[in-house]
């Protein structure tokens, strides 16, 4: 998608909201540094307006996916959903229609049925929610087109998966949760990484109680974009890089945060309560264009606000913490952090070449003597099951490690078989909204912010979600 | 009073139907397994049955039953499972009151995890605290459930190798750091391969396997089976690092258990007679990951015991969960 909407004043560096909500609390008084900033009232439900919490899906015999946005992410993720069993590719939408012809060739010569098209306008996706042949509509579109399109989706009655993040700013993440619940339909953050083999054995480690109870999780999304931020071609019109112009927030925390909230079983029995954050100066991406990029190229117009790394406290209502990083600006090599600890041992992700999965672990009483085990063996026993009956076929039909292909076919299964989504609009709301919190606690020199609870009450019921139960895929007719 | 009736959690908003709403009713408690201790006038509380089939939230009923010659008040019940396993709500109240030989349930909800391949023990606790009734003020229930099969022996749970040979030092790790005791030392001091080891009224032995190889257990809660009937079971090995004490449960053929602690001095620095233990072997210096050094220095093997009910005989043990503690054998002394 070319065209950028006006961006809201509430996401300017500085914002607006968040200078208001910092001085609403310290009218005629000095502010308390200790009190939390409120961020908004909890919206009242409309009259017979119900929670989504353990609403199963209606029985699909076949989902049908429309995909908006056919950038990189929507085209790669375009064939993942094709090759699921019982899923297929009704209808594919780009503003430009090039790539909207390019995917349905592509997979018309994979021998899958030809998708209609939608291009030429930014509003072409309209025309294909109107589709009644489509019941899943899967959004990879720049950030700033993410709630309005997941939201037109819902109202059109179908399911939703929205990539990173569903929406930028609070009471756009409301509108979400609210749209689901009234239109009692499901929309789900694309978080692969919840996905992830390691972090799903964590996830089946920590239900265990290996790590006694837990106290502390890290996570984060630490990943060099500088080539690609600077890239001509990578992301469209640089939608991607101007992000870093114009807001200061953690914008893609998520891949870390949403596995850490899942270990501590957020919405299902906990809650982040208060989030802080502190920023450091803006730094990388102008020393990368200093060196190495032309001086006639546009980004030197561009005066970069986001700092390079931003990072979030999290408080949960258990007494928790969760230390959210975001950082693609600054060289290094990839993590996602993906730390988890307790009172009786650690997991730490993306420790080196102690284990073939990267991970390294030290719990009691298996381990002693101060000294990092091998994750291998724990990966091996709390393997979870979506690994064990897809992972060869993820490994040959998704990206990232295979993450990709089995949010994909657990999607697809969840829908055929009418069960209950392991991701919901309130994980999905909660995992985003670091993104306006975090500006509004940086606009108030870092401190806390209320988190909202997104459930309304429901978050003190244990209930089921990713360390799910082993199942069937439906078979295909 | 007004009897009771209406069951509340603490602390948090529940969601309605989260928790069951019990009538007070004469003693309709489900037995538990290890039964809170007892006698006629006592409360009692008991845990039902937990669906282990996990992963799965399941409901576990606590009964508490008033047995005592007062009416009970200010009931509130608490529940808990194994570490790390979420329960909701932690604690509940009984509003009103319990009648002499009334009883009243409460209903919690409790995260359980996949069943795990191998042996589990899961221990589930309920505390009820109470003005009234008995005048104790408070009563505890546990339940005890179990799965899968103990292991064979003692060899079947190797997972150390504490012993090597002097030419070939790297294969050892007893303690964390690399280090091992030296086979040649230890034969000087009497523990050879295969021999037997009088101590504490036990007669143990010594591993049978080359040096280099697995031969002890760092302890982690391991089941092991175990037959015999005596006063006393009697656990051979040494400590790394320090704390290196627990608590072993002995489970009899008869479905009931006991429990002792019992500990070990580090196999080097602490007193000999730290925790309790008896000193078995004194070796002279230990194996380090390039050779033998630190001569002149002891590394020692101890005993230790927990006590047995003579009447009943053992099924097996499960060992404490403590990887500082290191365990070469175990055995039933009369």
């Amino acid at each position: 998608m070319s065209k950028l909407p006006a961006v809201s004043r509430r996401l300017l560096l500085g914002g607006a909201l968040a200078t208001t909500g910092a001085l609403a609390t310290g009218v005629g008084s000095a502010p308390d540094a200790a009190a939390a900033v409120t961020a908004a009232p909890v919206p009242r439900r409309r009259p017979g307006q119900k929670s989504m919490v353990d609403v199963p899906y209606a029985v699909h015999r076949t989902v049908r996916v429309g995909v908006i946005g056919l950038g990189n992410r929507g085209a790669g993720m375009t064939t993942g959903w094709s090759v699921v069993p019982g899923c297929t590719v009704t209808a594919v939408c780009d503003i430009r229609a090039d790539r909207a012809k390019r995917v349905a060739d592509g997979l018309a010569a994979a021998g899958k049925p030809r998708p209609a098209e939608y291009g030429g306008s930014d509003d072409a996706y309209t025309r294909m929610l109107r589709r009644d042949d489509v019941d899943l509509v899967y959004i990879a579109t720049p950030w700033e087109f993410h709630y309005a399109q997941g939201k037109a989706a819902l109202l059109a009655g179908k399911h939703v998966v929205v990539e990173l993040p569903i929406a930028t700013e609070l009471d756009e993440l409301w509108d979400l949760v609210d749209t689901s619940e009234r239109t009692r339909r499901h929309l789900m953050l694309s978080e692969n990484c919840s996905y992830g083999r390691n972090e799903l054995a964590m996830l089946k480690m920590a239900h265990e109680g290996l790590f006694g109870d837990i106290t502390n999780g890290h996570g984060g999304y630490l990943h060099d974009l500088r080539e690609l931020l600077f890239s001509d071609t990578y992301y469209t019109d640089a939608w991607r890089r101007r992000w870093h112009t114009r807001s200061t927030a953690s914008f893609y925390a998520m891949h870390g945060l949403a596995p850490i909230a899942a270990a501590m079983d957020i919405n299902r029995g906990d809650r982040m309560t208060t989030l802080r954050a502190t920023a450091t100066e803006p730094k990388g991406l102008a020393d990368y264009r200093e060196r190495f990029v032309p001086r006639n190229h546009p980004s030197w117009k561009e005066t970069y606000v986001n700092g390079d790394l931003v990072t979030c406290l999290i408080e949960t209502a258990k007494g928790r913490v969760i230390r959210a990083e975001h950082d693609v600006s600054s060289p290094r090599p990839y993590s996602r952090i993906n730390s988890l600890a307790g009172s009786r041992g650690i997991f730490e992700d993306y420790a080196g070449v102690l284990s073939s999965g990267g991970g390294r672990v030290y719990v009691e009483p298996d381990h002693s003597g101060h000294s990092w085990r091998s994750f291998d063996s724990y990966r091996k026993e709390f393997d979870h099951w979506l690994w064990k009956k897809i992972g060869d076929d993820a490994a040959n039909n998704g990206g990232h490690g295979g993450m990709d292909y089995v949010l994909q076919w657990r999607t697809v299964q969840l829908m055929r078989a009418g069960l209950v989504p392991d991701i919901d609009v309130y994980d999905s709301a909660a995992w985003c909204a670091p993104v306006p919190l975090s500006v509004m606690s940086l606009a108030a020199k870092g401190r806390p912010v209320e988190i909202p609870d997104f459930t309304r009450g429901a978050w003190v019921n244990l209930r089921m979600g990713l360390d799910s139960r082993a199942t069937e895929m439906p078979p295909v007719v | 009073m007004r009897p009771a009736g209406l069951i509340r959690s603490l602390g948090a908003v529940v969601a309605a139907g989260a928790l069951a709403l019990l009538p007070a009713t004469a003693s309709a408690a489900t037995p538990s397994v290890t039964p809170s201790p007892s006698a006629a006038t006592a409360t009692t509380v008991s845990i039902s049955p937990v669906d282990l089939d996990g992963p799965a939230v399941s409901t576990v009923k606590v009964t508490v039953t008033n047995a005592g010659p007062e009416r009970m008040r200010s009931l509130k019940v608490s529940f808990g499972g194994p570490v790390g396993w979420a329960v909701q709500p932690s604690v509940l109240q009984v509003d009103g009151s319990l009648a002499k030989g009334a009883s009243a349930e409460a209903a919690f909800r409790i995260q359980v995890p996949e069943r795990r391949a191998g042996f589990t023990v899961r221990t589930f606790t309920a505390t009820a605290t109470y003005r009234g009734g008995d005048g104790a003020g408070s009563a505890t229930g546990t339940r005890t459930q179990h799965s899968g099969t103990p292991l064979a022996n003692l060899a079947a749970a190797y997972n150390n190798v504490g012993v090597t040979d002097e030419s070939d030092t790297k294969p050892g790790n007893y303690d964390g750091e690399g280090n091992s005791f030296s086979a040649q030392k230890l034969a000087a001091a009497g523990l050879r391969p295969g021999g037997t080891v009088d101590a504490l009224g036990a007669e143990l032995r010594w591993p049978d396997v080359p040096s280099g190889t697995e031969d002890n257990v760092s302890a982690a809660g391991q089941a092991i089976a175990l037959n015999g009937r005596g006063s006393r079971l009697v656990f051979l090995g040494s400590g790394v690092t320090s704390g290196a004490s627990g608590t072993a449960t002995v489970y009899y053929a008869d479905g009931t258990s006991g429990s002792g602690s019992f500990g070990f001095p580090n196999w080097s620095f602490d007193p000999a007679d730290a925790h309790g233990a008896t000193l078995v072997a004194s070796s002279d210096g230990r194996n380090r990951p390039h050779g033998y050094g630190n001569a002149g220095i002891a590394y020692r093997v101890f005993a230790h015991s927990i006590p047995l009910d003579p009447a009943k005989q053992v099924a097996f043990v499960v060992l404490p969960g403590n990887g500082n503690i290191h365990l070469f054998d175990l055995a039933v002394a009369p």
